[in-house]
């Protein structure tokens, strides 16, 4: 475990672009849809925007580079699999919970300001409502843990398998989604999706389903670094 | 004194191609080994395969009395310099030493700093804009610095000019000899480490086909030249490795265990006699005449070696 948390530790030796990145990209996003939509200066538009999402790629992309580039490195300096895993999970579940708890903030601060005088909507949860604080605070961190998972494993796919690993991954994936909208299409069950995701609450999209899709990336990534070669 | 590392019968396949066949041989603690062969006769994958970075096909390996694979205990006391270890890119030369120091229980900060002037590494540039030499250095300075119990540098000086392989030899020479360890120093400059190394280990094409003390390679490796039936004679006592036929006049390189009685032996014979140098043991029982294995007469010596 100290060795995980040395390994966590290690990724953050240039902290200033492990944070830095992330957060200078959201502002000028911020900036620069608080600028276009000040100037419209249009009272019944009530603009929301899809600029929070930047934070959430930019976890994804963090993720893939951690096995890319740290896991190598890391394995060098002598860390195990194992510890390298759980030190670079650690990390990042952090990082997941600092920026939520920011973005909770922003986003109480954005309601008291009526959108920052603007009614802008940029930091608020885009599409649904959470009343409860504790699943609204979730509702920012579980989609970073969902994202970053999501990258960890798809990179791990890459680092044991290589091209050939990533085009069956994909050839796959497009079998499947592909498949499964024929399918949908087929026996006409758009209407029944459309309706089964309209019935789900805010709590269930954002922090339900998300959770329950990240717990067994988590599970898989970890068997496929135990046999992965830097 | 019990090994640092023994590997037994060590095989690594990829695909069909076999790149260690039935690898024994064991590191003694606080000597230097010096790894030698040539590009793709399988250093690499050995010292991977050592470290836990890859997988054996077959066989055993043991570092510090247990296998490395997900040892912590093991691997905190190994440092892997490859030489084509990469660094992650938003990462400086200081925040590499930052990221050793917290990794190495035994990391010496200030020798890391003195190494760094000594290399004149800018520490503040970025990994990805460092020269191949400056990435060498930097590996060197890691895996010195790191004093790790066993060390591996994998091609350790390219891209580094002559000055500052002098220093890394220095340096490396001067660390050891106030911290003894295990060091093994993979290389084709043969000659350069010639005097540094203490055991030699040649790997060629995924068999090891020398495992000796160097000190004991020095008398045992020697050049003769003079008449042909003179060469052929002499070359009786040992196993010839190489020949050279010049006129009437043959110069070859015979491997055997030389004394005293077989110098005078060559001179009574008319024949010049020197000692060759390790990289041309090296060289000779590395080439392939005509595709065939390296003279087969070497093999016996080869396992009279091993089995010491």
């Amino acid at each position: 475990m100290n060795r995980a948390l040395t390994v966590a530790r290690l990724q953050f030796v240039a902290w200033p672009s492990v944070v830095g990145w992330p957060w200078a990209i959201l502002t000028l996003s911020f900036v620069i849809n608080l600028a276009v939509y000040g100037a419209m200066d249009d009272t019944d538009l009530q603009p929301t925007t899809g600029g929070l999402l930047s934070i959430y790629v930019m976890m994804f992309v963090a993720c893939l580079n951690s096995i890319t580039q740290v896991f190598p490195f890391a394995l060098g300096l002598g860390v195990s699999r194992r510890s390298f895993y759980l030190g670079n999970v650690l990390q990042f579940v952090a990082q997941a919970i600092g920026y939520a708890a920011v973005l909770y903030l922003l986003a109480v601060v954005e309601e008291a300001t009526d959108g920052w005088g603007i009614r802008l909507r940029f930091f608020g949860l885009p599409f649904v409502w959470v009343e409860n604080p504790l699943l609204r605070f979730l509702g920012y961190a579980i989609p970073f843990l969902l994202l970053g998972f999501l990258g960890i494993a798809i990179a791990l796919v890459f680092k044991r398998w290589g091209v050939n690993g990533m085009l069956t991954l994909t050839t796959a994936a497009l079998i499947g989604f592909g498949g499964l909208s024929v399918l949908a299409t087929w026996q006409h069950w758009w209407p029944a999706i459309g309706r089964w995701f309209a019935d789900q609450s805010g709590a269930a999209l954002l922090v339900g389903w998300p959770a329950l899709l990240t717990l067994p990336l988590a599970a898989v990534s970890y068997l496929v670094i135990r046999r992965a070669t830097p | 004194m019990s090994p640092v590392a023994t590997v037994t019968d060590l095989t690594k396949q990829y695909r069909g191609v076999t790149a260690l066949d039935r690898v024994s041989f064991s590191l003694a603690e606080n000597r230097i080994y010096g790894l030698l062969g040539r590009n793709g006769a399988g250093k690499t994958t050995l010292m991977q395969i050592l470290t836990a970075q890859n997988f054996a096909s077959s066989g055993e390996v043991t570092v510090f009395g247990q296998h490395p694979y997900e040892n912590e205990r093991v691997l905190s006391r190994i440092c892997f310099i490859k030489e084509s270890q990469t660094y992650p890119s938003n990462l400086a030369v200081r925040h590499v030493l930052r990221a050793a120091r917290l990794v190495y229980p035994g990391w010496d900060e200030e020798f890391a700093q003195r190494l760094v002037d000594d290399f004149q590494l800018p520490p503040q540039r970025n990994v990805r804009k460092l020269s191949r030499g400056m990435l060498s250095s930097l590996g060197i300075i890691v895996g010195l610095a790191s004093r790790a119990p066993l060390a591996f540098f994998d091609e350790p000086y390219l891209g580094l000019d002559a000055v500052a392989r002098q220093i890394f030899y220095e340096r490396l020479l001067a660390d050891y000899t106030e911290h003894p360890r295990t060091i093994v120093l993979s290389t084709h400059l043969i000659d350069e480490v010639s005097d540094l190394i203490e055991h030699v280990l040649l790997i060629d094409q995924g068999r090891i086909v020398l495992d000796a003390e160097a000190e004991a390679l020095r008398g045992q490796v020697v050049t003769v030249a003079g008449p042909v039936a003179a060469v052929d004679e002499f070359a009786r006592t040992g196993a010839e490795l190489h020949r050279v036929l010049l006129g009437g006049t043959a110069r070859a390189t015979v491997r055997g265990d030389f004394g005293a009685a077989e110098h005078n032996r060559a001179r009574s014979l008319g024949l010049g006699l020197e000692p060759a140098s390790l990289q041309e043991l090296v060289v000779r029982l590395t080439t392939q005449p005509n595709g065939h294995a390296p003279a087969a007469t070497t093999a016996g010596a080869t396992s009279k070696e091993a089995a010491r």
